[in-house]
């Protein structure tokens, strides 16, 4: 691939889409330098705005011509640099295609376009009775077709599923500009599951222009449970507990004491005990009959592990207020230190306890400090790295740990990422996780959807 | 022996190959292999893709034989390879509600072994329950909880897969979000054994419903289907809505058109819902059963297929159950009307999927190419709404006249190149996807 982004091509990009849809200003092109993980930088050759599939397909045909690779980006809320792009290269963005199509209560289906913001469908299916369940901490800014690249998770996953669980078709645009329909929920698609494999290839395949999707009823009645322990391994146990009873609430949520200092010190103070090891947040939905048992049979498990006190939610305003430590610990970082590494990685729940006892010993042997947020029920964790990158022996010690926290991870037979994907910050770790075999199949799996090789290339494979 | 069971003979363990004679009830599609072999190994499940690449023999993966006269028949049949000997349990933490078993575990085994933890993997395929995991997971087969509970996509988290040439491929994981790289794994599940042999599968697992309740509708074919459409977009969770129409002849010995409305949840919740229910439809149950009766009912529908000569899948958009029905009466004509059943029709309303199950097929000259007209004029009209047709199972003259499936639109070369990639000598269930 040749890095060959002339004035030509931009020009025929504005003709294609529109001059005021073409970025090459070096000023505006600043923000479009990182997405979500700021530690990497780099502006882009160019942006580029179109409005549908049909200006997508032609830009995207023009870009392959002259050999110029494509980087899609939804928000740019990603957390694994995937949206990142070179001078050579150019990223193509979709908030101008933001339209909801339809919402098809009937079917319970909706059909978007990419840059539809995902609290925003939920919004426009809430007149119907229905909403769009992933829910990543980032809903209120990412995008669906962010989403679908990445397959994004959510505190709500343990019952509902991740994004592919809800995606049932897709209008995709290859590097050479050709346009696929995959899947539907009205016909039985023939042949291997494309909607499927595309789901979560971080930009990597094509970009998806319209997205079909599933909705779900509004459950009737939530239940939410906030518990305080004085000692994090007794919170993991309650976690253990309640899944043994059998019971499925819909999240369950831990942060760490770390956090919840960062948190009461900070604008969003939730009012959560600064003195406790452990928060959890517990959340049941469904139907109102019956929520109040499986609410005190939860709440029963977590005095029997120890708790210090179980709040429960009387009002949705108090849900708010019970969710807003949790929801809100990211943004409370910031006060405490200039940078924050926000891993990801997912351990077999039963192996949480011993996990976490390896990484916070991994923290006080790298001199770091460690503030976990994490989705228990799905023993999906998210071990944060408080640091000063312009401290460069600190910076050394981040990665060392965040490596042998990704090994520590592996090795209970867990995962690298569980819901921010490799992008371009985690395909050092694959080979922890995959054999060359597999990788080799990966490669060739990108390769019979973009066999040019220019759709957002040097991400996900080492 | 023939050469090649006993060239296979030679590199398995004893009483691992048939041929001949025993070989004769393996047979797909009608065609007869020339020997079946049953590893117990992944090693050895290897062993066996490695020599048959090198030597070009064809194989089509299997489990326990349940399904083999299902779908398109493949092009050529060498070898079945059995993994029904791979039935093991080799993980299993209920604590972490994930379990791994080998491909050939029977859907009943592994039921039974969750079930003595009080957890579930919800799948309902049609056909006998000792049907295995790898068999379900292959062909993507779902019965009447997959709208509720999922599709088997969302509950394998991860497989290991012998390629046509024998790599031992680790995809996906055991842990329930998994970003780590692509998602290869989904291209396996529906591959109907053209990608590799399934011989270890991990899935999530759900904690067992407290209560089990049915509550069943009577009424016309045309009062049923507007019945169902209410009840489907009624703001309860519902773990499956089917509507079930007997045969013809089934009819005039008394069994009556019903709509059978499933609830798994905990008890109290289960009497809201069931009260959302009679409000929607505005007209009170024909009956309502629960716990071991309703789970019976379901069987009964797992097994609707059974001893069928054809059957049609039809497909559209839920809403449009009501056009589909229309359709599906069109292939009434296709039924002997005095043998077996007639023509039973059964919906899994929330997917807008029907199924046509035909006892027995009409016979006469130039059956086949009459049969193979309406079904393809009725693929055509589902076709032109975005909808499908596909043949489950039928007389493999028919099917390989029709295809078992439709259209498989523009992205066909993309596929090659997949196949390609797992199965270099194209030696696995040639022609199961006719359009590869």
């Amino acid at each position: 691939m040749s890095a060959a982004l002339s004035s030509e091509v931009t020009a025929d990009l504005r003709t294609i889409v529109g001059d005021q849809w073409v970025i090459t200003d070096p000023v505006r092109l600043l923000a479009y330098e990182s997405d979500g993980l700021t530690a990497y930088r780099r502006p882009p050759g160019a942006v580029v705005l179109p409005a549908d599939t049909d200006e997508v397909s032609q830009v995207m045909a023009r870009l392959a011509h002259a050999e110029v690779p494509v980087v899609p980006r939804g928000a740019g809320t990603g957390l694994s640099g995937g949206a990142l792009a070179g001078s050579d290269a150019v990223i193509l963005a979709t908030p101008r295609m933001n339209r909801i199509v339809h919402v098809d209560p009937e079917n319970r289906l909706a059909l978007l376009q990419p840059g539809v913001i995902n609290a925003d469908l939920t919004e426009a299916a809430r007149p119907h009775g229905l909403y769009y369940a992933p829910d990543p901490s980032s809903q209120s800014a990412c995008t669906i077709g962010g989403n679908v690249a990445e397959n994004a998770g959510g505190p709500h996953c343990l019952k509902y599923g991740v994004t592919s669980r809800y995606v049932t078709g897709l209008t995709v645009v290859l590097y050479d500009g050709e346009v696929l329909r995959l899947g539907g929920l009205g016909r039985d698609s023939a042949g291997y599951d494309l909607t499927g494999v595309f789901i979560g290839s971080e930009g990597c395949f094509g970009i998806a222009t319209e997205i079909e999707v599933r909705l779900l009823p509004i459950p009737q009645a939530t239940r939410t449970l906030l518990a305080m322990f004085d000692r994090l391994e007794d919170a993991g146990e309650a976690v253990s507990a309640i899944v043994a009873r059998g019971l499925l609430p819909a999240a369950l949520e831990i942060i760490d004491r770390e956090t919840i200092q960062a948190v009461e010190a900070s604008i969003f103070a939730a009012g959560y005990p600064v003195d406790v090891e452990a928060a959890l947040v517990i959340e049941f939905d469904g139907i109102e009959a019956g929520l109040d048992f499986e609410a005190e049979e939860a709440e029963g498990c977590c005095w029997e592990k120890g708790a210090r006190e179980v709040r429960r939610a009387r009002s949705e305003r108090e849900r708010l207020g019970l969710w807003k430590g949790r929801k809100n610990a990211f943004g409370a970082f910031g006060r405490v230190a200039p940078d924050l590494l926000v891993q990801d990685a997912t351990v077999p729940r039963t192996r949480l306890p011993e996990v976490l006892r390896a990484i916070s010993e991994i923290g006080h042997r790298y001199g770091l400090r460690l503030a976990n947020v994490f989705h228990a029920g799905d023993g999906n964790l998210h071990p944060n790295i408080l640091f000063d990158r312009t401290d460069e022996d600190e910076l050394a010690r981040v990665e060392q740990a965040s490596r042998e926290i990704m090994a520590v991870c592996v090795a209970a037979g867990g995962t690298i990422t569980g819901e921010h994907g490799v992008g371009l910050d985690k395909r050092g770790y694959m080979r922890l996780v995959h054999s060359r075999d597999v990788l080799e199949v990966m490669r060739a799996t990108k390769k019979a959807f973009d066999p040019w090789g220019g759709m957002n290339p040097g991400k996900v494979l080492p | 022996m023939n050469a090649l069971a006993a060239a296979l003979s030679r590199r398995l363990p004893e009483g691992q190959v048939v041929e001949g004679f025993r070989a004769e009830q393996w047979a797909v599609c009608d065609r007869v292999p020339q020997a079946v072999v049953f590893p117990e190994s992944e090693s050895e499940v290897a062993e066996v893709m490695r020599l048959a690449t090198q030597e070009g023999w064809t194989v089509v993966p299997a489990g326990k034989g349940t399904w083999l006269h299902g779908g398109q028949p493949p092009g050529a049949v060498d070898v079945v390879l059995s993994t029904m000997r791979m039935d093991r349990i080799t993980l299993y933490e209920p604590g972490d509600l994930t379990v791994t078993a080998e491909g050939g575990i029977g859907l009943d085994l592994l039921a039974h072994r969750c079930g003595e933890h009080g957890q579930w993997l919800p799948l309902d395929p049609p056909g006998p329950r000792k049907g295995t995991l790898a068999a379900t997971v292959s062909t993507a087969s779902f019965g009447p909880l997959a709208y509720h509970h999922g599709l088997p996509k969302d509950h394998v988290l991860g497989v290991s897969l012998v390629t046509g040439d024998g790599r031992v491929l680790e995809l996906g994981g055991r842990v329930v979000k998994n970003v780590a790289g692509f998602d290869v794994l989904k291209l396996t599940i529906g591959s109907w054994g053209t990608l590799g042999v399934l011989t270890s599968i991990t899935t999530r697992l759900h904690p067992q419903p407290p209560a089990d309740r049915t509550v069943l509708f009577r009424g016309e074919a045309g009062e049923l289907v507007a019945l169902a459409r209410a009840i489907a977009t009624a703001p309860a969770p519902l773990a499956a809505l089917e509507m079930l129409l007997p045969g013809e002849r089934e009819r005039s010995g008394g069994t009556v058109p019903l709509l059978a409305v499933r609830i798994l949840e905990a008890s109290e919740a289960t009497d809201e819902i069931c009260r959302i229910v009679t409000d929607t439809a505005g007209a009170s149950a024909f009956r309502q059963m629960d716990g071991r009766a309703s789970a019976e009912l379901f069987r009964n529908v797992e097994a609707l297929e059974s001893g069928a000569e054809l059957v049609v899948r039809l497909r559209l958009l839920p809403s449009q159950l009501e056009t589909v029905r229309k359709h599906a009466d069109t292939l009434r004509e296709l039924a002997d009307p005095d043998e077996g059943w007639g023509t039973r029709l059964a919906a899994h309303v929330q997917c807008g999927v029907l199924r046509v199950i035909i006892s027995r097929m009409a016979r006469g000259e130039g059956w086949i190419d009459r049969a193979a007209e309406v079904i393809e004029r009725v693929r055509g009209g589902l076709e032109a709404e975005g909808g499908s047709l596909t043949l489950s199972q039928g007389p493999s003259g028919l099917v390989s006249a029709v295809g078992a499936w439709g259209d498989a639109g523009s992205a066909v070369p993309l596929m090659k190149a997949l196949k390609r990639e797992f199965d270099p000598a194209g030696v696995l269930s040639p022609g199961r996807f006719s359009f590869l």
